[in-house]
């Protein structure tokens, strides 16, 4: 009895299975497939009106969140974030109901996904009940019918194994390297930048990222720079170009969440000192960052790589969250 | 930073904080309004449904197959189908509370899906992958005939 008492707290999680991972097979069938599940078209241009892309990424970290402070598997976040996607792009949606779908979107993916699923009630409770379970379930229905209950979505994460397998990494580095990798593709997932592009492209550039933040002294040139790359898009079929340009927008993401981290804590800060003027917010905004160690060897470390210091989409989207956020706030 | 790279938990536990911020818990866009979402809801089922009927010719409300359609439509005994697709409640439930809805509408869509992935797997039948698909989809079908 003890033990089944014991057997039931804990959460069996099935090992990756060697059949499917070193099956070549199954990475070509997951590239021929992985197409069919991204959403059709850039949606804030031609179906939403009510909702922009800084409240994409709201509903994105709030999902998040619950599934971290949950424990979800790795690959929920991801998948619900395709769910959410694919409604979102044939469905006009006010921003009213984003919370809504986002707690529907993570129970379906969790459904999928896990042996003990997010429960309706609890998500409810995420919402700050806001929503009730009765709506979480009538919308499910809702969403499953607009995805056309083709739940089983390829996602990044589906490729990091069949990735991972293939480069020269030292044995002792891999659980970390594939820790980085699934944090970049739930930074990615964050991103709406990255909402059209294949898993397969997303993985590929959170494996390159991952691996030159990491900068291994390896003996092994192929996992230097350009090496690492052409071997990375030989592995995924994808185009060096391409790839490159993924990597480097995933590290410029890094980089300005990381930044935007720093300056939100120096408005706590500064909002701990007492009132302050929003003029005089701002112009400390651009001050000494708090911790410099931290950004300045980012960008450093990043620099080689991403070269190109271009305003990516999401460096536009950061003011505009921020502000909503003191709102939301006060 | 170096701390930041080389431990996977704490380079991830300082991204989520990046993106993050406050509890877990709060409402991010303000109250819903629960009366336009139930019209949006029922209006959205309803779309499904006509859409669904207009697609397989058939009125699944009524259960009678409709004129002009692409399908030809046979009656099969409840009892002779697997268990999964028999609906013993009254067909005016599917638009009606949602504790039922599951089932009768998991239904229509489910014969919805099945034909366009045969179509599919036509299409790639040449493809190693296909092979080992179809072959895979043999080996579950055949005790199952066998059983019955």
């Amino acid at each position: 009895m003890e033990l089944l008492c014991l057997e039931m707290d804990t959460i069996i999680r099935a090992r990756p299975d060697p059949n499917l991972v070193c099956d070549d097979r199954v990475l070509q069938s997951l590239l021929t497939i992985e197409e069919r599940f991204l959403p059709q078209g850039s949606y804030f241009k031609c179906v939403q009106k009510d909702i922009q892309p800084f409240m994409r990424r709201m509903v994105a970290t709030w999902m998040l969140e619950v599934c971290e402070e949950q424990k979800c598997e790795e690959e929920v976040f991801p998948l619900a974030m395709n769910y959410l996607d694919r409604f979102l792009a044939v469905v006009p949606t006010k921003k009213r109901n984003l919370q809504l779908l986002g707690a529907v979107c993570m129970f379906l993916a969790s459904k999928l996904k896990e042996t003990r699923p997010l429960t309706a009630e609890k998500l409810c409770i995420y919402t700050d009940n806001s929503i009730r379970p009765q709506e979480l379930l009538e919308w499910e229905l809702v969403v499953l019918g607009k995805l056309k209950w083709n739940l089983a979505a390829v996602t990044p994460n589906d490729f990091i194994e069949h990735i991972v397998r293939k480069l020269p990494l030292p044995k002792d580095k891999l659980a970390l390297i594939r820790k980085h990798v699934q944090t970049f593709i739930a930074l990615c997932a964050t991103d709406y930048t990255f909402a059209m592009y294949p898993p397969s492209m997303i993985a590929t550039g959170s494996v390159g990222a991952a691996i030159c933040g990491l900068q291994f002294n390896s003996e092994d040139k192929s996992l230097w720079g350009d090496n690492l790359t052409d071997l990375l898009a030989k592995i995924t079929n994808t185009e060096v170009d391409v790839l490159k340009e993924c990597q480097e927008q995933i590290e410029r993401v890094l980089v300005s969440s990381l930044r935007e981290c720093r300056q939100q804590q120096q408005q706590q800060q500064q909002d701990l000192a007492g009132p302050r003027s929003k003029v005089v917010e701002e112009q400390d905004q651009s001050s000494t960052p708090t911790d410099v160690r931290d950004i300045n060897l980012t960008e450093h470390r990043l620099a080689p790589v991403g070269g190109r210091r271009a305003a990516g989409p999401s460096r536009w989207v950061v003011p505009q969250r921020r502000r909503l956020h003191q709102r939301v706030r006060q | 930073m170096l701390d930041l790279y080389i431990d996977a938990m704490s380079f991830h536990q300082r991204v989520l904080r990046s993106l993050g911020n406050g509890p877990v818990r709060r409402n991010l866009f303000g109250p819903v309004d629960r009366e336009q979402l139930q019209l949006d809801y029922h209006r959205s089922l309803r779309k499904d449904l006509e859409d669904a009927s207009r697609r397989w010719g058939f009125d699944f409300l009524t259960d009678t197959p409709l004129e002009g359609g692409d399908f030809q439509w046979e009656g099969v005994l409840g009892t002779k189908v697997p268990q999964l697709y028999r609906c013993d409640m009254p067909r005016e439930d599917v638009l009606g509370y949602s504790g039922k809805e599951n089932v009768s509408h998991a239904l229509d869509q489910s014969q919805e899906r099945t034909p366009e992935k045969c179509s599919r797997s036509l299409k790639r039948k040449q493809t190693n992958i296909t092979d080992f698909y179809q072959a895979k989809r043999r080996v579950v079908a055949t005790p199952r005939k066998s059983g019955q």
